[in-house]
């Protein structure tokens, strides 16, 4: 597509080319005949010609000419070039003509030679100011030519008119060839660009234009010059010399001028786009390649003319054209051309115009010759003859090596010379374009081919470019191999061998699974049953409450609620253990065969634990204050058992409505004989053992302090006593077996102490503070303070080396008594009294009274008191070794007490007489008396249990000589006697607790008749003992 | 004259596919099978033997890029590497970087091992707009 465009417009270009080939070439045969005549003017024209090409290339060595200028007036140049061409065919036609008018009339031109001058430079003036100026001399100087040169001034119109007309036609084909490179320009270069070449391409023109009319006018005068010295050797010639020779100096100096300005005004634009030119345009080069070789031949032609009149010609343009083309060359030589100039010059030009004459044939044969082929050289040689002077020649042979020189090396340049320095560019441009013409165009061909393609993809890709967005991609990971470790390579060339690796994955069903769940909701809400009221159910209806709740949750006493669920506990127990007792006959059956006569019924306490066969019941303790909780003390056993209890003695801790299993099951060392509750409340165990200890259980103790042992799936704890007195306190302990321990109650403390009072407030737990006495058979009676500690020492204490780790509670050595000496006068002392027995009166105990084995029973104070009776003494007076076995405190508020005696006497004391209220002797026949006990509801009524088991039982108001009853108890040994009971009730529950020797323990629920009150039994017990006195 | 071809091509408006068709498109997952089934068939048995590798990476280039042209992604430049490295046990990170046209243009890479060798195949594909 594109190149079928190319080629239409290289036909039309072609057919303009053609076209204004056309006028050039028409003239040029017309005249041919005329060229014979006319050769000289044409060298001295083309002397001009070479001199502007000097020009030229002087412009262009000087000033580095801008790349887009050279561009853009690549085609301009190669037309001016063409022009050129054509504008010396033309001159050299007119000059011919000139000539043959000149021959035949120069009169007539002489006169008229002003007049065209005139004409020509009003024609041109508006254009250049420049050439104005210089007509302007011009005319000065014909003016002084005038007189001597009249008839040339004809001949010179006629001419001119014709030259004018001429130059109109040329012009005209200019013009058109401009307006076509102009339009090429629009074409090709992008608006901008082409407006500007435009502009340039106008100022171009009129420069050429300029040019080309000054190039005219040179020629003018240069005629003139040549004319005015033909004519002179005619006319005056010695006489105008000088001015002649003033002449010629101005108008070199104008010349130089001229040209300076030309090179400003044109040097800038040119000559190096002709090779560019000549290198995009070769096809088209090529195809016209007929026209242009006959153009370059005329040119070739024309150039050994020009070459010749050169050398011909004067030695100053010579000179000129060394200065220009070498530079380098001598300036010297320059100068002396000068300096020969005016001599020479006169000689030169009759010479050379007499040469012009004589050669004219040989310069047509010469041209005809160029025609077939470059003349150079020959034209040289030949002209050398020409030259009279050896300056000349020598300059001319320097001339002529410098041409071959560039010629040789020019052909190379050519090709690879766009930017190439000034001189040998422009030099040759015809000359050598015949030489050029083969390579330049094939080599240029491709070059131009690739050169468009190159451009084509270049605007190409320009133009993609901002379409197309190139960015970074992100590093792709080709390939990542890690090292291998030492393990594998060892295993992937040695592991093969006779190995076999195989993985085992253990544990797998060992999981964790986290589970999360919604909080519960709860709420609280009660009813009753059955319903007393309207409202049988009630509770919270919303949060608000639940809240509220919640606030008023830390007011709960938590000691409070402790207590509460510790009884409440106890209660559902009890209830439970009852229920239990019902399902369970085996309980009733048995306990009714074992009911006794003077009983409505009985139960047993279950001894039938592992750890309790065997033992023998040595003791028996009911608290005063808590009636239902009762101690036993188990003795060692008789064969061996469990080993953890093999060398230790029992007590256990019952509950009668729990009688299934003791509460809580204490162990010691040695042999207990004794033991007691703490006086307020049921926490403290208190035992005296064989070997002089006084022992302590604080039954409030966790159970992990103490050693466990399971029989039959039931887990036991085996309190181990909190504090001992064994080996400690040596000075002030006990050192024979203790008989008696008696908690001192505090009730008249309380009351006396009343400083103390906020003291024992604090220690709530533990109620009061209360002391312990405990008295050996020594007769030794010690007092000991029962200290409750308020911190606890897990490591155990340093100094109370007797307490448990982590107990609470040690006894602190009070006093210490000697009962023998402070109760007895110096003949009962005699006797040697061994104390059995001791008794705290209940209402101040200060006072205790000793039981002994003599029959009588002392009386003390803890503080030395003397008080009276000292002595508590039988009827008869004599002192007997009757052991006094119990005593026992009348329980309602008067100061009496019973003693029983090992000879079966029992006696009623009152604690202000020495001598007993009533004494009752036979009651057992002689039997021993074990124990004796008021009853707790009646105060009438005591019971008696002697050593053959028989229990007694005294009702001093139905019968004060006998006992009103009776009742053995069947198959058994009773070994002691407690009674159980709450005075403070008058439900008239009253029972026996009896301990057989086997180690069981029954309860006999005494009968109404004797447990049940009477009403104002204790006066008529007043009146009883007052009768008996 | 030489500014009558560009003349022509301004005057037309050159219309330039800036985008290869769906059908065209250089697809990496049918490039790496196709580079896959190349190492497979060439490299199957193939112990590292360092003379021979030179001429194997070359022939293996050629086949690929030869069978990437029978794919016929049109307007396409293929640029196919080849790196082939002995197996000793040492570690080897490769990478590579293009600046180019993420739109149209792009990659496939096939690694093959085996006991003494391992292959590394990287084809580029660029758009010739």
């Amino acid at each position: 597509m594109e190149g079928d465009k190319r080629r239409t417009k290289e036909d039309t270009w072609k057919s303009e080319e053609l076209r204004k080939h056309l006028p050039a070439t028409q003239p040029k045969s017309q005249n041919e005949d005329k060229k014979h005549r006319e050769k000289k003017l044409q060298k001295e024209k083309v002397v001009h010609d070479t001199g502007t090409h000097k020009d030229e290339r002087k412009d262009r060595g000087k000033s580095k000419e801008r790349t887009r200028e050279r561009l853009k007036s690549v085609e301009r140049d190669r037309d001016k070039m063409k022009e050129r061409e054509r504008g010396k065919e033309h001159h050299k036609e007119r000059d011919r003509e000139r000539y043959q008018d000149k021959l035949h009339g120069s009169s007539l031109e002489k006169e008229r030679y002003s007049v065209p001058k005139d004409k020509d430079r009003e024609s041109n003036k508006e254009r250049d100011k420049m050439h104005k100026r210089h007509e302007i001399k011009k005319t000065d100087m014909q003016d002084n030519l005038k007189s001597f040169e009249g008839k040339d001034k004809e001949h010179h119109r006629r001419r001119e008119k014709s030259r004018h007309r001429l130059e109109e036609e040329k012009t005209s084909g200019e013009e058109r060839e401009r307006r076509h490179t102009g339009k090429k320009d629009n074409n090709t270069k992008s608006s901008i660009d082409a407006l500007l070449a435009d502009k340039v391409g106008v100022s171009e023109r009129g420069h050429k234009l300029q040019k080309d009319k000054e190039l005219d006018k040179e020629e003018k005068r240069r005629y003139r010059e040549k004319k005015e010295h033909s004519i002179r050797p005619v006319k005056d010639r010695l006489s105008k010399e000088r001015s002649h020779k003033s002449y010629e100096e101005e108008e070199e100096e104008r010349h130089k001028s001229k040209r300076s300005k030309e090179e400003s005004s044109r040097g800038d634009r040119g000559q190096p786009a002709e090779d560019s030119k000549r290198v995009k345009s070769g096809e088209n080069k090529k195809k016209k390649l007929d026209l242009k070789s006959s153009e370059h031949k005329t040119e070739e032609g024309n150039q050994g003319e020009e070459m010749s009149h050169e050398r011909v010609r004067t030695g100053k343009d010579k000179g000129e054209i060394s200065e220009k083309e070498k530079r380098d060359t001598s300036q010297e030589e320059v100068k002396a051309t000068h300096i020969h100039n005016s001599d020479r010059e006169l000689d030169n030009f009759s010479a050379d115009y007499e040469d012009d004459f004589e050669d004219y044939e040989d310069d047509f044969d010469d041209y005809d010759e160029d025609k077939s082929e470059e003349g150079d050289t020959e034209d040289k040689l030949r002209e050398i003859h020409f030259s009279k002077t050896s300056e000349i020649e020598e300059i001319q042979r320097a001339i002529n090596a410098e041409n071959d020189r560039i010629c040789t090396s020019l052909p190379q340049k050519v090709r690879n010379e766009k930017p190439e320095p000034v001189v040998e560019r422009q030099y040759p441009p015809a000359r050598n374009s015949f030489r050029g013409i083969f390579m330049d165009f094939e080599t240029a061909n491709q070059r131009q081919s690739s050169q468009s393609m190159a451009s084509k993809q270049k605007k190409r890709s320009a133009e993609l470019l901002p379409l197309i967005d190139l960015d970074f991609s992100v590093s792709f990971s080709l390939l990542d191999l890690p090292p291998v470790n030492e393990y594998d390579m060892y295993i992937r060339n040695y592991g093969k061998m006779n190995t076999k690796q195989a993985y085992v994955q253990c544990n797998e069903d060992n999981l964790d699974r986290d589970i999360q769940t919604e909080e519960v909701e709860t709420l609280e809400k009660w009813t009753q049953h059955p319903g007393e009221s309207a409202l049988v159910s009630g509770g919270p209806t919303n949060g608000q409450e639940m809240t509220a709740n919640g606030a008023l949750t830390p007011k709960i006493d938590s000691q409070r609620l402790a207590n509460f669920l510790l009884s409440a506990g106890q209660v559902i127990a009890v209830l439970l253990e009852e229920d239990q007792a019902a399902a369970q006959p085996r309980w009733k059956l048995r306990s009714q065969q074992t009911s006794l006569s003077i009983s409505d019924s009985c139960f047993q306490l279950n001894t039938n634990q592992p750890f309790l066969h065997d033992r023998k019941i040595s003791c028996l303790y009911v608290s005063q204050v808590q009636r239902q909780a009762v101690l036993s003390v188990h003795g060692l056993p008789e064969k061996a058992g469990v080993a953890l209890l093999n060398r230790k003695s029992i007590i256990c801790v019952w509950n009668i409505w729990q009688p299934s299993s003791p509460q809580k099951v204490l162990i010691c060392d040695s042999e207990v004989l004794c033991c007691c509750f703490s006086p307020s409340k049921t926490t403290l165990v208190f035992a005296g053992t064989v070997d002089g200890s006084l022992l302590v259980w604080d039954l409030r103790e966790d159970a992990r302090m103490h050693p466990h042992v399971t029989f039959s799936e039931t887990d036991w704890t085996f309190r181990v006593p909190t504090f001992s007195t064994d080996g400690i306190l040596n000075s002030v302990n006990h050192t024979s077996p203790i008989l008696a321990v008696e908690p001192i109650s505090t009730p008249l403390y309380a009351d006396q102490n009343y400083g103390l009072a906020s003291l024992s407030h604090q220690e709530e737990m533990s109620g009061p503070p209360f002391q312990i006495a405990s008295m050996d058979e020594n007769g030794i009676l010690n007092t000991w303070v029962v200290v409750e500690l308020q911190k606890v020492d897990l490591a155990g204490s340093q100094t109370d080396l007797g307490l448990i780790p982590g107990g609470k509670v040690k006894l602190v050595h009070s006093s210490s008594m000697e009962l023998n000496c402070s109760l007895f006068p110096k003949d009962v002392r005699l006797r040697m009294p061994q104390m059995l027995t001791v008794k705290f009166l209940p209402s101040d105990p200060n006072h205790f009274i000793v039981g002994t084995n003599i029959g009588l029973v002392g009386h003390g104070t803890r503080h030395d008191l003397k008080v009276l009776p000292k002595l508590f003494r039988p009827r008869e007076s004599r002192m007997r070794s009757i052991s006094i076995n119990a005593i026992d405190f009348f329980p309602f508020g008067k100061s009496l007490f019973l003693v029983g005696c090992s000879d079966g006497s029992i006696r009623l004391h009152q604690m202000t007489s020495e001598y007993p209220l009533m004494q009752w002797n036979d009651s057992t026949n002689g039997q021993p008396i074990i124990a004796l006990q008021w009853a707790l509801t009646r105060p009438a009524v005591f019971f008696v249990l002697d050593a053959s088991s028989n229990i007694y039982i005294w009702d001093l108001l139905e019968n004060d000589l006998f006992p009103v009853a009776k009742q053995t108890v069947p198959s058994e040994n009773v070994v002691t006697m407690a009674l159980l009971g709450e005075p403070e009730k008058t439900n008239g529950l009253l029972g026996i607790v009896l301990a057989s020797g086997s180690g069981e323990i029954d309860i006999q629920h005494v009968k109404k008749k004797w447990a049940q009150p009477q009403p104002e039994e204790s006066e008529k017990l007043n009146l009883i003992l007052l009768q008996s006195f | 004259m030489g500014e009558l071809g560009l003349e022509a091509g301004n005057g037309n408006g050159n219309t330039y596919s800036l985008r290869p068709g769906l059908q065209q498109r250089f697809k990496p997952s049918i490039v790496k099978e196709c580079i896959r089934a190349v190492l497979k068939e060439k490299l199957a048995d193939v112990q590292y033997v360092p003379e021979e590798m030179p001429q194997l990476t070359k022939s293996l280039s050629e086949i690929i890029k030869d069978r990437l042209k029978e794919e016929g992604f049109e307007r396409y430049k293929m640029v196919v590497q080849v790196v082939i490295g002995e197996q000793r046990g040492e570690g080897v990170n490769m990478a590579a970087r293009c600046f180019w046209d993420a739109d149209t243009d792009s990659y496939a890479h096939d690694v093959f091992m085996n006991d003494s060798l391992f292959c590394v195949v990287a084809a580029f594909g660029c758009f010739y707009y």
